[in-house]
């Protein structure tokens, strides 16, 4: 039962990726590529703050902080070293995760809002050294000058076509290793503490490095996410480690929904479809994006994907599950 | 980083005296913010991530009286007065809808609030920065107090905020209604169970601390200007002085609000760049030290 | 496995919630711990389990010291407790709970190859759950259950990790009379066959004369009697501090 979750798991991931590769086949739109490009670093951030959010309960404000870092370590070593794109990837990857380490060190000890707020001036920080530290961040200009050297295992990255097909492979696979983490013993451990932690601690875990394990795993993956962003960009800019991108990266979360794995995915699907058909019509999207946010806080008062399985299940299983509640 | 700056600065007194003034009006002013946000968070348990939308509609709504009035007292007032009223309104309307949820809808519910204010400021009042002006009564020259230059205007502006936080600190210990907030920031269940109409406390509490933040507004406009999107930075520090504090902490939003006032005042100085940073690292180090501020207690 | 306190003491502020206390718990035995409200008991179950750390005395495990060591090492070295209010995983179904605490116990929480749960938990989770009796519901989420059941699935979770001593605070509140003495009988039947040291709150004077072998009454932090069912009926500073003001309670 254990290995047929996750041969499934394996045989949906496969499924999807076959369809994200036939799609530049059948629709000849270069806006709907960039559509789904971006949909790949969201959705690894989003879904990556959600190990935190709806897995372990840890609400971070301030997960936007390894998005940004993965987007300018990346573009660092590509622009200053001379090492290839795959290297400069891994490397950032490291750098996320040993930032990840000791920043979670000092975050995981605090508690509830406390942890929110402690996440959040950690990633303002880390925005302050990126706007002050001219020299090797360009400050408020962020790093201009493209990134040199896109090219992986044969793919040329300057052609959209191709930068397309990696990052659909580089979500499918980074969202099947997430999913992997949190159907793993660890990501069983992770929803004991978020359920009652210090139950958790009597039954004999370490319970924060239980913590601490999430808070790198998320911070890693949210740079994977950072590193797609800074190749779409062609670069590293302040924004992407600057506050809204947490709050994009939390409303994405909510929105989508947070019990269900591919909640945060859908989450971030909306948003950015969103985003894009406001702005055509109308100067004010965040009088639009707020309108949503009420509707689904007050009206659904959960995420969407949540509403569908929930819905779903009943059906399934009948008025009888409807009354065991 | 410019350290010579600061230890020239520090050795003299007019340096001394004009850094000090503009590190305690930006404290103070940060003080009648925060204290409504820890007030509110004392009492209902909910993090109001709009109140820098107060602190905004506050400057606002007094640029536009001030225009019309031409009364700068009654710019003040009708700043405060006009967020008390929204705020029962946000309160009842929104806020009641997700006690006791947690945190992340919470912030949603008011991050979508602050958006909509936010672009319904820039209809109202466009979207350029607006410069309300020095009130005519204060266009005067300024003070020299050893040296260091002082516009009467920030004096008064000290003044009135040091006067609003003693008549909050009296009335919250001195009178019965006071008490009674005080008692439920400590502990809410107790005041129901003492029969306290909570529905009207909560109310009366957000009215309070919306009018506090709108004041801060008002107070502020003639020294800053006036954009939509400004309650951001604001809401960041008030945050940043009420975990310092201790959330629930008048007397710790006080302490930090000066702290953070005085950091920002001299950091100018030395750290040019890096004021923003140097708070968040004041932050990180009382918190590592002190998991619920200055003055928090445990949380439950 | 024997359980030991001696001089235990605990001051919250300047009031001593456990003072003083010396108490010997001989493998296998089944004790009661009674006392008013405040007597200390909880403080007394927090302090053996690591919950929180004595200002002086010590915590002896079959002669070796465990004073406030942390709780996890307190659970590995054999000392399992259930609370007053059910502690368990609400989200979860009971099987899951039971799981994840196998998996806890067998040091296999942290794993990442592997999808959960690890090969073995379920079974030894299922003949937990037959321990108490909650084989039937294994698949009900534990939220749905009914206050009892959930009592009974914080002892199960508690025997998950195969305790040589456990501890039970009140393991009858909240219920009816006739629930009491169904989960009493749980609790005497666990402890036969599972060879425990078994320590108990209770307030239900019956359950305690009844069924435990040695009664320890607490008194504002100290022990203010033991012995068994007899000895303590007749004891006059019990029945003056204890017995009587109980008695117009109940």
């Amino acid at each position: 039962m254990t290995s047929g979750t996750a041969m499934r798991d394996i045989a949906v991931a496969a499924a999807a990726l076959a369809i994200l590769i036939a799609v530049p086949f059948l629709v000849h739109s270069p806006a709907f590529l960039d559509y789904i490009i971006r949909i790949a670093a969201m959705s690894l951030f989003a879904t990556s703050l959600n190990l935190l959010v709806g897995g372990t309960g840890l609400v971070s404000f301030g997960h936007g902080m390894f998005y940004g870092l993965g987007a300018y370590a990346f573009a660092l070593l590509m622009q200053r070293t001379q090492i290839s794109l795959a290297a400069a990837a891994g490397c950032s990857l490291v750098i996320s995760a040993l930032v990840g380490l000791a920043v979670g060190a000092v975050c995981i000890r605090l508690r509830a809002i406390y942890f929110a707020f402690v996440t959040l001036a950690m990633q303002m920080l880390f925005y302050s050294i990126i706007i002050t530290w001219q020299s090797l961040t360009g400050g408020d200009q962020g790093l201009q000058g493209g990134i040199p050297r896109r090219v992986l295992f044969g793919f040329d990255l300057n052609s959209q076509f191709h930068l397309y097909t990696v990052s659909a492979v580089v979500m499918v696979v980074g969202l099947l290793l997430l999913r992997h983490v949190s159907a793993s013993p660890l990501g069983a451990t992770l929803r004991m503490i978020r359920d009652n932690e210090p139950r958790t601690a009597f039954l004999g875990v370490t319970v924060w490095r239980a913590k601490l394990t999430a808070f790198v795993i998320a911070g890693v993956f949210a740079s994977l996410g950072g590193i797609l962003a800074a190749l779409f960009v062609s670069g590293a800019y302040p924004e992407l480690a600057n506050w809204p991108i947490s709050g994009q990266a939390i409303f994405a979360v909510m929105l989508g929904g947070v019990s269900t794995f591919l909640g945060p995915l859908a989450g971030a699907a909306i948003l950015l479809a969103l985003g894009d058909a406001v702005t055509r019509f109308t100067e004010y999207n965040g009088m639009v994006l707020g309108l949503v946010i009420l509707f689904v806080t007050l009206g659904l008062r959960r995420g969407v994907l949540d509403v569908l399985t929930e819905a779903l299940r009943r059906r399934r299983t009948g008025p009888a599950a409807g009354a065991a509640e | 980083m410019d350290l010579d700056a600061l230890g020239r600065c520090v050795s003299t007194a007019s340096c001394l005296v004009t850094q000090t003034t503009s590190g305690l009006i930006a404290g103070l002013l940060l003080f009648l913010v925060a204290a409504g946000l820890t007030l509110i968070f004392g009492v209902l348990k909910v993090v109001n991530f709009a109140h820098g939308t107060f602190y905004m509609l506050g400057g606002y709504i007094a640029f536009t009286t001030l225009q019309v009035t031409e009364s700068y007292t009654l710019a003040v007032l009708a700043g405060g007065a006009a967020m008390a009223v929204f705020g029962i309104f946000f309160e009842r309307a929104l806020i009641a809808r997700v006690y006791g949820q947690d945190v992340l809808m919470q912030l949603l519910v008011c991050y979508a609030v602050v958006l909509i204010f936010d672009d319904l400021v820039k209809m109202v009042w466009g979207a350029d920065f607006l410069a309300m002006g020095m009130p005519p009564a204060f266009q005067v020259p300024p003070l020299f107090i050893a040296g260091g230059i002082v516009p009467p205007f920030y004096a008064v502006l000290i003044g009135i905020a040091l006067v609003i936080a003693i008549a909050l600190a009296a009335s919250l210990s001195g009178t019965r209604a006071g008490k009674t907030v005080l008692a439920a920031a400590q502990n809410p269940t107790m005041v129901s169970a003492l029969g306290v109409n909570t529905d009207r406390l909560f109310a009366v509490v957000f009215a309070i601390g919306a009018a506090l933040a709108g004041l801060g507004g008002a107070l502020a406009a003639p020294v800053r200007s006036l954009t939509p999107g400004m309650g951001f930075s604001v809401l960041i520090d008030s945050f940043i002085v009420t975990v310092i504090g201790g959330m629930g902490s008048i007397a710790g939003a006080l302490l930090a609000s000066v702290g953070v006032g005085l950091i920002r005042g001299f950091g100018t100085i030395g750290f040019p760049t890096f004021t923003d940073g140097l708070i968040y690292v004041a932050m990180i180090i009382v918190l590592l030290l002190r998991p619920t501020g200055l003055f928090g207690r445990e949380v439950v | 496995m024997s359980l030991k306190v001696e001089n235990l003491t605990k001051r919250f502020g300047g009031l001593a919630a456990i003072s003083d206390v010396t108490l010997d718990f001989p493998t296998g035995s089944l004790t009661a711990v009674i006392g008013p409200n405040g007597a200390g008991k909880s403080t007394f179950f927090n302090l053996i389990s690591g919950a929180i750390r004595p200002d002086s005395g010590r915590v002896l495990l079959d002669g070796e010291d465990v004073t406030a060591h942390s709780r996890g090492d307190i659970v590995r070295r054999g000392i399992g407790r259930a609370f007053q209010v059910a502690s368990i995983f609400p989200t979860m179904t009971v099987a899951e709970n039971l799981m994840v605490a196998v998996a806890a116990h067998r040091g296999q929480w942290a794993g990442l190859g592997r999808r959960f749960p690890p090969p073995g938990a379920r079974v030894r989770a299922m003949e937990v759950a037959d321990l108490v009796g909650l084989a039937h519901v294994a698949d009900t989420l534990s939220a749905h259950l009914s206050h009892g059941d959930q009592k009974l699935l914080d002892i199960a979770l508690a025997l998950a990790l195969e305790p040589k001593v456990l501890l039970l605070d009140e393991p009858t509140a909240g219920m009816g009379p006739e629930e009491r003495w169904q989960m009493i009988e749980r609790v005497q039947r666990l402890w036969e066959r599972q060879n425990l040291t078994l320590v108990f709150i209770e307030h239900d004077m019956d359950i305690v004369f009844r069924v435990a072998q040695t009664i320890r009454v607490l008194c504002y932090g100290r022990v203010l009697a033991e012995g068994d069912a007899a000895a303590i009926r007749s004891n006059q500073a019990v029945i003056d501090a204890y017995l009587g003001t109980e008695e117009h309670a109940a």
